[in-house]
């Protein structure tokens, strides 16, 4: 209530004549009602009390603030974390190699980042986990669906496709294995349309296309509250090229990682970036660094690298908050061989079961 | 969709007037700015303000399709899908051929036949759907002068003689194939960019470039300071434009790069009896989506 006029969001010049006129606190703005301030200041009624709503509403959200209420403020103590991080679901990769590193899989709530050479693998992961999202929770997923951005036109329908109707065979195998009431529901709606239809494809020209669409996401992802992944294919891309102010690119770059993370968090969705590799010329060799730059990497909190080792690719964790930085390797088949994979699938299963302490 | 002008966006007449006196007419002006230096232009609230931002926004953002959608758009007419090579072996592995729509590399060491590919490929896009091709016109930019005509009747004659059985027959195919000789950077970038009203103009159906390395390699030395990041600026805005054209119009597009023999300490993956890798570096390769590196070798991307 004592809150000083000048802090208020109000517009330039309207806080410029409340200045003038000598108003100095919140308080003093509500007490005088519409009219009066109309009249003092010399603006229309409409003007005034739009003002004054504002401002009720400002005050209103500092007191639930130090009230210690929820709401805008995120306050809470480090035990309700650990049970909601408990609970909380991860979106598997289907490589149990790569979910071992990243500690489940990809983090729901977290900003993951895969940074490779071009032909790597990282549109093929992106489409994995798009499809894995939508994953039922009896068998272990999160039942969510996907947003797909993409920059650089590399997503394929029919490699999507494909994806997607190795998973839901898994899915049938399993449900075949075990033979129970709710995977077999959970099946009639697992199927390759819905987990299509499910995947929310946006395609980004330029840096302006995609500023704007992450300026949307927030209310795209009010109406589809289902979405539980975002992934921004190719993030690199457009602010690679054709920019001459270098400082304006940070600071955009920045405001979009902002916003991605409160994204991540609001709607408690992973956000996965790729990212392109730059060559970096040291004193006399030269290395592969992740491209946009040093102050970019603050912006994802788990960095996947994946690299080549002659024939075979390498997937590094190189930023963890929870996980050793390891190296492990991994494979892009063309569909998944059937009796390896069940194994490894049930294995994982079983150890998310125990995890999460849930009854089969 | 970035150059698009403030008042398309819907915004108020005299919101318009306002910002053009801080010169923000495009949307792109609008987007660039923080939300504290637009309150300052615009004069409103907060509130407001993140209104108007989601308003300019709308105006700019792709539209929103899912992937069944494309599904089945793809599916109603396959055909369109893909061009094939007529090399059995190569269209299997490329799952159809050359896929429409996106962008193709095509790279080896000098003397592989590479511009007798591209020759080949022209001939097979003006050939009708039921014999495997697109029926329609070529763009060819050739950047070496390594394009001949002859030879090009000379292909068509010798795999197709049921085919072009008449003189009008090879002369209707010729006269589809738009040749252009470009040979500096700049005028590289002037032609794509023109792409738009030919391809609407002439019914193209494929866009060839024959070779990009070479321009690169003539106007870039990389020795030079500052070369390498105009390099992979000219390259990076050459390849969205055709990205967007190919997409746009559904064409396949086929890029062609000679490599040389240097080993290039920024290349890790140089082993004999494969293709050396180009001259262009792994940054620039991010921009292309699909290349039929090694024929015997099932390519990545193609799976």
């Amino acid at each position: 209530m004592q809150r000083d006029v000048g802090s208020l969001p109000l517009s330039p010049a309207l806080r410029a004549r409340l200045l003038a006129a000598g108003f100095q606190t919140a308080q003093e703005l509500l007490e005088t009602g519409p009219c009066g301030l109309s009249k003092e200041i010399g603006i229309s009624r409409e003007e005034a009390l739009e003002a004054l709503q504002v401002v009720r509403q400002e005050c209103a959200g500092d007191a639930a603030k130090t009230a210690g209420g929820s709401g805008s403020t995120r306050k809470c103590t480090a035990l309700e974390l650990l049970e909601e991080e408990q609970t909380q679901g991860f979106i598997i990769t289907f490589c149990s190699a790569l979910d071992n590193i990243l500690g489940g899989g990809v983090q729901l709530t977290k900003i993951t980042e895969i940074c490779g050479a071009p032909g790597v693998g990282k549109t093929q992961l992106c489409m994995q986990l798009a499809v894995d999202v939508q994953i039922p929770e009896c068998f272990g997923g999160v039942a969510g669906e996907a947003v797909f951005i993409d920059t650089e036109g590399s997503f394929m329908v029919d490699r999507a496709a494909d994806i997607a109707t190795a998973c839901v065979r898994h899915c049938q195998l399993i449900a075949e294995a075990h033979q129970e009431e709710d995977h077999l529901q959970a099946l009639e709606t697992f199927s390759l349309e819905s987990i299509l239809s499910h995947i929310y494809y946006f395609r980004c020209r330029d840096y302006i296309e995609l500023l704007a669409q992450v300026y949307l996401l927030p209310d795209f992802l009010s109406e589809h509250s289902k979405v539980r992944l975002v992934v921004i294919d190719g993030i690199a891309f457009p602010f690679r090229h054709d920019f001459e102010d270098l400082s304006l690119r940070t600071r955009l770059l920045n405001g979009l990682a902002q916003q991605l993370i409160i994204i991540a968090n609001d709607h408690k969705s992973a956000v996965v970036l790729t990212n392109q590799m730059t060559t970096r010329f040291g004193q006399n060799q030269s290395m592969l660094v992740p491209a946009l730059g040093e102050s970019w990497g603050h912006a994802a909190t788990v960095r996947l690298i994946f690299h080549w080792d002659n024939t075979q690719r390498l997937a590094t964790l190189y930023k963890s908050p929870s996980q050793k930085e390891s190296t492990i390797p991994y494979n892009i088949t063309v569909s998944i061989p059937l009796g390896m994979e069940i194994q490894r699938w049930e294995q994982s299963f079983g150890s998310t079961e125990i995890v999460r302490g849930r009854q089969t | 969709m970035a150059t698009k002008k403030l008042r398309r966006a819907k915004l108020s007449q005299e919101l318009c007037e306002r910002l053009s006196r801080y010169q923000i007419t495009t949307c792109q002006d609008f987007l660039c700015l923080s939300l504290l230096e637009l309150m300052k232009v615009t004069g409103e609230s907060y509130r407001n303000v993140q209104k108007l931002l989601r308003k300019v926004s709308l105006a700019c953002a792709p539209k929103m399709q899912t992937a069944y959608e494309m599904k089945v758009r793809r599916s109603i007419n396959p055909s369109a899908a893909f061009l094939p090579t007529s090399l059995h072996s190569l269209d299997k592995v490329l799952h159809g051929g050359i896929p429409c729509g996106s962008l193709t590399e095509l790279t080896s060491p000098p003397g592989c036949g590479k511009t007798q590919f591209c020759i080949t490929m022209s001939v097979l896009a003006t050939l009708p759907v039921s014999m495997g091709g697109l029926d329609g016109a070529v763009i060819y930019i050739d950047t070496e002068s390594a394009f001949s005509a002859e030879r090009l009747i000379e292909i068509a004659g010798n795999r197709f003689p049921t085919y072009f059985d008449s003189d009008e027959k090879l002369f209707c195919m010729t006269r589809s194939i738009h040749l252009y000789r470009e040979l500096t950077c700049d005028s590289v970038l002037k032609r794509i960019k023109s792409l738009e009203e030919e391809i609407i103009s002439k019914k193209i159906k494929l866009i060839i470039i024959d070779s990009v390395a070479s321009v690169v390699r003539k106007e870039f030395d990389t020795k030079l300071q500052g070369n390498l990041a105009e390099r992979s600026n000219f390259l990076a805005r050459g390849a969205s434009l055709l990205k967007y054209v190919a997409e746009e119009f559904s064409i396949p597009e086929l890029r062609d790069h000679s490599c040389q023999r240097k080993k290039l300490f920024f290349r890790h993956k140089i082993s004999r009896g494969q293709t050396n890798f180009s001259y262009l570096d792994e940054s620039d390769y991010h921009i292309v989506e699909q290349w039929p590196r090694d024929p015997s070798r099932p390519s990545v991307s193609s799976s």
